[in-house]
């Protein structure tokens, strides 16, 4: 491919790159979406008067959301919220790598914001957040019942509480371009590991397109991996929290990572930044990706005729089924030094109520934990206000709840698997594979070895099961 | 007159006189010595003394209170083997960034202090890499060293010397220099300029008594400006080894410590496995470990000033 590459063609690519490393870096996130135009009006914002009277400061920190329309629309939403309660609320948006630093340094100093938000699980900070399953009891009962999904991403079974608040998560679908995959007969793109092998492997061979399934130290690749592992029915740990890694059907995921990374990657994959796919994708260079549709957003503004072509697939199926993690899971906690704990939890309340506000401002990348919360949902997937062509291309996420699972599946998200997450030691047992640096017993030996040391640490906190 | 007349009425009534404040050079040494001293503390000693209280304790992220935890977190550390390769990416890292920042930037140093048109141009572009926030240059070097954008690369295979990509941040050893490079660039200026600083304290008088007899460019340079150079060389390189064994930025955005590890040295390892990994504990016994490493190379490179100067 890179013979065949112009200098025209260069400029354009990089052209492109550039502007998606500029949208991304205003986020800091690697990924970001420009506003789209609706095609319809906004749903309506409902406010619940609070359960007890409430006043002072509100601070929030939260991430720079990848689809900055949202953070337009939040931070009036808080504001005039704090109005209407007599609360002056201020938002603070920062990088969301930049999260889990400034949290530790809050909690470390015992003050800073009132109400904190990442996403991903934050279970490490459970011994210095208020428990929060009086909310949670609150919301199921205003709501309906929080998705498995998000209550396992908040909730420790070991000490039977509330660590964080989950209202929203997006899920992370299979993006592919569909005149690529329609030259190898599979114009729907791959629905299986195997079609994913296949394909791939003949679009490499005779378009010198490759894909991108990360195999580095960054979330994407978390992702992608875990939804291997489960796929092939292996995961990190068991429902009682046990460590299983070290088994023959992971052992077959990495026999497969490497058989994909040799018939359809380049050495690309271990240098990728939590940019990289969505810049690979929207450029046009990649047969097919896992990412959140914020890839695909971004496209319909920079490079129009790539979003056309990109569609979505589910979590591919493998041997034992399919499922993805979660792209991005909500995690809000009020740490216990908070200032004003109680307007924190009456915010999140009122920010859960209005669920359909949230779903559309995001553009449709937020879904709601509480899913009776957005019946048009489904409406909006089945023709989206923000400009897809057609117009159903997301239809195909009204399931992706019966596909998604939590970070720790089968199990809860623990601090150790928060750890695992953090120090990417799934990817990296890929990677040493793929690499050749290891064989595929060996890789999953190493990573066992590192993962049964993070298990048994947390579990000396009484934080862990197993 | 008045004041003199006042201090022979002191000495007449036997009482001494009161110095002023600006008068009184301990006191003044103390006060101008402060702010530095407060800062030290606060920033330097106090985070220390608390990194060496969290190595043998079991505090994380989410849980501040301090529990003994004796050398568990050493133990632990040293059985991981992220940690060795981290270890060993460090002393690579900083041994051949150091080796190229003091080689180049004596040749550095050489050019700045000759004299040319646009000196001063030259001198400003020189230093602007250090100036420029590490944050920045680094994002620009991520996009020259892209997997598949590289300018670099496009430059490499217009003029046929590649055919593909070279991926290098995605080869281990390619991702290590891409690293040792991009470091080297940043610092080459600081120690260029401390290097010139040696170079321009030289006695001419020397330089051109060695020149009439009849020494050339080499001999001048290996037996006057060296000699004379070398303690100033070696603080630019004890600063730049302590700078360089404590650094993580170019690391951190650059690889983020990959591919496979092959790039995390212990700064970076530190921060991912006591921030991002929540295990504060840990993370400050690799923190720690760089602690002897360093102290020990101060001690080696200030032993060998000193006897320089001596000689």
């Amino acid at each position: 491919m890179s013979g065949r590459l112009t200098r025209r063609t260069f400029l354009a690519t990089t052209g492109i790159a550039a502007v998606g490393t500029a949208v991304a870096g205003c986020g800091g996130g690697g990924e970001q979406s420009q506003a789209q135009k609706p095609s319809g009006p906004a749903p309506k914002e409902t406010f619940s008067e609070p359960r007890r009277k409430l006043s002072g400061n509100l601070r929030l920190l939260m991430w720079s959301h990848f689809i900055p329309a949202h953070d337009e629309w939040f931070d009036s939403f808080a504001k005039k919220w704090g109005e209407q309660v007599g609360v002056n609320v201020t938002v603070d948006h920062v990088n969301v790598e930049d999260i889990p630093a400034r949290i530790s340094s809050e909690i470390s100093a015992g003050r800073g914001h009132d109400l904190l938000q990442y996403t991903a699980p934050l279970g490490q900070f459970e011994p210095s957040v208020l428990d929060l399953t009086d909310l949670v009891k609150e919301a199921n009962n205003r709501f309906g019942d929080q998705l498995e999904l998000c209550q396992k991403s908040s909730f420790n079974p070991n000490t039977n509480g509330y660590y964080a608040y989950a209202p929203f998560w997006a899920p992370d679908p299979g993006d592919y371009r569909k005149s690529i995959w329609r030259q190898v007969g599979l114009p729907n793109g791959p629905t299986t590991w195997d079609e994913l092998l296949r394909g791939g492997t003949e679009i490499k061979k005779s378009q010198g397109i490759q894909m991108g399934l990360g195999m580095s130290q960054e979330v994407d690749s978390n992702m992608a991996a875990r939804a291997l592992l489960w796929s092939y029915g292996a995961s990190i740990q068991d429902e009682n929290e046990k460590v299983t890694i070290n088994s023959d059907a992971t052992i077959a995921t990495v026999e497969y990572m490497v058989k994909l990374f040799k018939g359809a990657m380049t050495n690309e994959v271990f240098s990728w930044n939590p940019a990289s796919n969505n810049q690979g994708l929207i450029a046009g260079q990649f047969s097919y990706i896992l990412n959140s549709i914020s890839a695909f957003r971004t496209a319909q503004e920079a490079n129009p005729e790539v979003a056309d072509d990109i569609f979505f697939v589910p979590a591919l199926e493998g041997p034992e089924g399919g499922l993805a993690a979660q792209h991005v899971m909500y995690n809000w906690i009020v740490p216990k030094g908070a200032a004003n704990p109680d307007a924190a939890q009456e915010f999140l309340l009122h920010y859960t109520a209005n669920a359909p506000a949230v779903a559309y401002h995001s553009q449709l990348y937020d879904f709601p934990g509480w899913p009776d919360l957005v019946p048009q949902l489904d409406g909006w997937l089945a023709k989206d206000p923000f400009g897809s062509k057609p117009a159903n291309k997301l239809a195909f996420l009204k399931d992706a709840v019966d596909w998604s699972v939590n970070i720790g599946y089968p199990g809860p998200a623990n601090p150790a698997i928060g750890e695992i997450f953090g120090t990417y030691v799934i990817p990296n047992m890929y990677a040493r594979a793929a690499r050749g640096e290891r064989n595929p017993q060996q890789a999953v030996a190493e990573a066992d070895r590192e993962i049964n040391g993070i298990f048994e640490k947390w579990r000396g906190e009484g934080l862990v099961g197993g | 007159m008045a004041q003199a007349t006042l201090e022979r009425a002191d000495v007449e009534t036997g009482r001494r006189a009161r110095p002023r404040f600006a008068d009184r050079d301990g006191l003044l040494a103390w006060v101008f010595l402060l702010p530095s001293v407060v800062y030290i503390i606060a920033l330097v000693a106090v985070p220390f003394f608390l990194a060496i209280a969290f190595s043998f304790s079991d505090v994380t992220t989410g849980n501040p209170s301090f529990n003994w935890a004796g050398l568990r977190n050493y133990q632990r550390i040293f059985g991981d083997p992220v940690f060795w390769q981290s270890l060993k990416n460090t002393l690579v890292y900083t041994g051949i960034a150091m080796a190229l920042i003091v080689v180049l930037g004596k040749v550095l140093a050489n050019i700045l202090v000759a004299n040319f048109r646009g000196k001063w141009i030259v001198r400003f572009l020189v230093l602007l890499p250090w100036t420029t926030p590490v944050a920045l240059s680094a994002i620009a070097w991520l996009w020259l060293l892209d997997s598949i954008f590289s300018p670099i690369d496009w430059v490499l295979r217009e003029f046929g010397f590649i055919q593909g990509n070279m991926y290098w941040l995605g080869k281990p050893n390619l991702a290590m220099a891409s690293v040792i490079a991009v470091y080297t660039w940043r610092t080459l200026p600081l120690a260029a300029v401390i290097i010139m600083a040696g170079l321009v304290a030289i006695p001419k008088d020397i330089v051109e008594a060695a020149a009439v007899d009849g020494a050339g460019f080499w001999r001048r340079m290996f037996e006057v400006t060296i000699p004379f150079t070398l303690p100033v060389i070696a603080v630019a390189a004890l600063f730049g080894a302590v700078i360089t064994f404590t650094d993580m930025t170019v690391v951190y955005l650059l690889t983020g410590g990959g591919p496979t590890h092959s790039t995390q040295v212990l700064a970076s390892w530190a921060f991912i496995k006591g921030i991002e990994g929540g295990d504060l504990a840990q993370g400050a016994a690799v923190a720690l470990f760089l602690f002897p490493l360093l102290l020990a190379a101060v001690i080696a490179i200030l032993t060998a000033v000193r006897r320089m100067e001596v000689s």
